[in-house]
């Protein structure tokens, strides 16, 4: 579903992604772990078409994302650190919009069972999102991945700052997610999380993967007894 | 999804407060200013009516005396104020509205600009035209600054983009979203002013102001367009909400505040208008001199007598057909009309130039063509006031000429001494005045109406443009 081939982005004098080549099949959650700067986010913004690529490519469903920046969004789904919604519309206003905006119409019923479905609860629907926690603005940025029914997810740190109660249900929301067959790109600096959540997790350095690991084979002390041997070598 | 954004840029600034207050306080000013002006039109054309009545009693009933007195005696004409001037008074209020007709004189009320007034005072004042041309662009401002740069900053446009949202839809979507909301604004205002005119208009002005008013509403909504586009565009490329902000500011103290005044100065020196005394010296001393300097008025007076002797072919005045007094006030009046062609034609055309100028600095500041059209559609522009200077001079000079006729053929030997009552008035009609239509006023105004075309097509490319190149990170 989502296939990096060889791709590489420089900027001036700088190589944030060097030469990287991925392929996450449907149903697999792939956590790309790393420190800042690693190239995580860069490799997600080429996935969006948010940047151009220097060399390589980006697919996704077998779609090159430079030839068909606007079809290749019809399977992803982008949930970023901080969802941000229109605070003077609620919580089931916005999520309509984005669906709507992302080609898919529902019923008020559908959107307040999208809610449910992601542990918010409908009484908080029609709430300004003014009045939502971060949690909870996750929560409706999964919703909207729902609604659009999205083959793929590209997150990028979408748990950072969560509580360890929101963080646990977020990552309960990815499991069931990628049980229907979705693809999730996640870029993360939590390495229980990646454990938790992921199928596999690549450990990215100067813009290179330098390692990758299925996480069934895996415990958290391993992980991270690895992570941080690439982290001072 | 155009719509699905308009509406929801729509719903979110009319439920934002910021916009609530703001929206309320120009809704408050605009109809305080049209109620304003509704109020001044209202009397002023009552007065108008009444003082144009009574004017024409006074010329029916002056009593007997000599056609010649009658002619002095004279009468005023009223400039008839039109629907429109209740939203743009343009020039008016200090040019004037009625002019004394007396023989003659070409009186000078529609050259006061002349009389060392400042010459931004013929280019408008505070009124609801003002409202609509500097508050709300900046209201506007306000509501679309951050509509890009601030969602960019916040990180909701990389999630609006990762839908699959084009750029430049959603920067359209947000432009009809924010003109919508405007409309909240301007629609109650709208049909406030025209139900208060159309239940108060007794004269039937209205009726023949529709269209004028059709292009007046599409002038502004063109306008508000060209700040929305503009603004967006600005907020699209700019580094942050803030510096899209202070290039917005610094664009509309340009285009409101220092453009009319610099343009109005520039045009001024290029072209020069004399002192209301030096204009008057030099119309004196062309009546008494002549237009050269060598025909003065008794050499003037001599060879009228010895042309107008030839013609009948006699010798002596007392044996001429007619009365030569008549043929000499005439005569007088005729070279006057000339020298008054000359004076005033050359100053008209330097306000003619000093507004081509104007029209023409448009091209920078689009307020600049706003203002010359909305006056021009409210017909209270200069080329208007000029249009109605024209008809009352040509009123006047047939008047005279009616009374130094009747006097020629009739007064025989009597010449002043000769009498003659209101039968002879009647024969001079009632001065009616008709406004020049629709296609005249934007001929005249064609620069400011081309002008705002290429600043709304403009606009549109930029904002397209600009929201293509628009960055996400």
């Amino acid at each position: 579903m989502l296939e990096a081939i060889n791709l590489t982005k420089r900027y001036e004098g700088a190589t944030a992604l060097d030469g990287l080549n991925l392929k996450i099949e449907p149903g697999e959650v792939f956590c790309l772990l790393g420190a800042n700067g690693a190239g995580k986010t860069t490799t997600i913004n080429l996935f969006l078409d948010f940047v151009q690529p220097t060399s390589g490519s980006a697919k996704i469903n077998g779609l090159e994302v430079r030839q068909h920046p606007i079809e290749t969004k019809k399977y992803i789904a982008y949930i970023p650190e901080q969802v941000m919604l229109y605070r003077n519309l609620s919580g089931l206003e916005n999520l309509d919009y984005f669906s709507g905006l992302a080609g898919t119409a529902h019923t008020p019923a559908q959107l307040i069972d999208l809610f449910s479905r992601v542990g918010l609860s409908p009484s908080v629907s029609h709430n300004r999102v003014s009045t939502y926690s971060k949690g909870m603005r996750q929560k409706v940025g999964i919703a909207i991945a729902l609604a659009k029914n999205a083959k793929a997810l590209l997150l990028d740190e979408p748990t950072s700052g969560l509580d360890p109660k929101a963080s646990s249900e977020f990552s309960e929301l990815l499991r069931t997610m990628s049980a229907g067959n979705v693809a999730v790109l996640m870029a993360t600096h939590d390495l229980f999380r990646a454990k938790e959540s992921g199928s596999r997790v690549g450990i990215m350095k100067q813009g290179r993967l330098v390692d990758q690991l299925k996480t069934e084979n895996l415990n958290h002390t391993d992980l991270e007894r690895i992570y941080l041997e690439h982290m001072h070598d | 999804m155009l719509w699905r954004i308009a509406r929801k840029e729509f719903t979110e600034l009319v439920r934002d407060g910021r916009f609530r207050w703001s929206a309320v306080f120009v809704l408050l000013l605009l109809m305080a200013s049209v109620g304003m002006g509704w109020k001044n039109y209202r009397e002023v054309s009552a007065q108008h009516r009444t003082a144009q009545e009574a004017m024409r009693a006074f010329w029916l009933n002056q009593g007997e005396k000599s056609p010649h007195s009658a002619a002095h005696y004279g009468l005023y004409a009223f400039k008839p104020r039109t629907p429109l001037s209740l939203v743009d008074q343009g020039v008016d209020a200090f040019t004037g509205v009625s002019v004394w007709l007396e023989a003659h004189k070409q009186n000078e009320f529609k050259f006061r600009p002349a009389q060392d007034a400042t010459a931004v005072r013929r280019f408008g004042e505070l009124t609801a035209a003002m409202a609509l041309q500097l508050l709300m662009p900046l209201l506007i401002i306000l509501l679309t600054f951050s509509s890009l740069a601030g969602e960019r900053e916040q990180g909701v446009l990389r999630q609006l983009l990762s839908l699959g949202v084009r750029k430049r839809v959603l920067a359209l979507g947000k432009a009809l979203g924010v003109a919508g909301a405007l409309g909240a604004i301007l629609v109650p205002a709208t049909v406030l002013g025209v139900m208060a005119l159309a239940l108060t208009d007794d004269t039937g002005a209205l009726a023949g102001s529709w269209t004028r008013m059709a292009l007046m509403g599409f002038l502004y909504l063109t306008y508000f367009a060209v700040f929305i586009v503009v603004s967006l565009a600005v907020s699209a490329q700019a580094a942050s909400s803030r510096m899209a902000l202070l290039i917005l500011l610094g664009f509309w103290i340009v285009n409101g505040l220092l453009a009319p005044k610099a343009v109005t100065d520039i045009a001024k020196r290029l072209y020069p208008t004399p002192s209301a005394f030096a204009f008057a010296t030099d119309v004196q001393k062309a009546l008494a001199n002549g237009v050269d300097g060598h025909n003065p008025r008794d050499k003037r007076n001599e060879a009228l007598k010895v042309q107008t002797l030839k013609q009948y072919g006699v010798s002596r005045i007392e044996d001429l057909p007619v009365n030569f007094a008549g043929i000499a006030l005439q005569a007088d009046e005729e070279y006057g009309n000339e020298v008054f062609d000359r004076a005033y034609g050359t100053l008209w055309q330097t306000y003619t130039n000093q507004n081509a100028a104007y029209q023409l600095a448009g091209l920078v500041a689009p307020v600049l063509s706003v203002r010359a059209l909305s006056m021009g559609l409210a017909g209270t522009d200069f080329e208007q006031h000029s249009h109605f200077a024209s008809a009352a001079e040509s009123y006047r000079r047939m008047l005279v000429k009616k009374m130094n006729d009747h006097m020629i053929d009739n007064a025989g030997k009597q010449d002043f001494a000769y009498m003659v009552n209101a039968e002879v008035w009647k024969t001079v009609p009632t001065f009616e005045y008709t406004l020049p239509d629709v296609r005249w006023v934007l001929g005249n105004q064609i620069t400011s109406v081309l002008l705002i075309g290429v600043w709304a097509i403009a606009g549109i490319v930029a904002l397209v443009v600009a929201s293509n190149r628009i960055r996400t990170d």
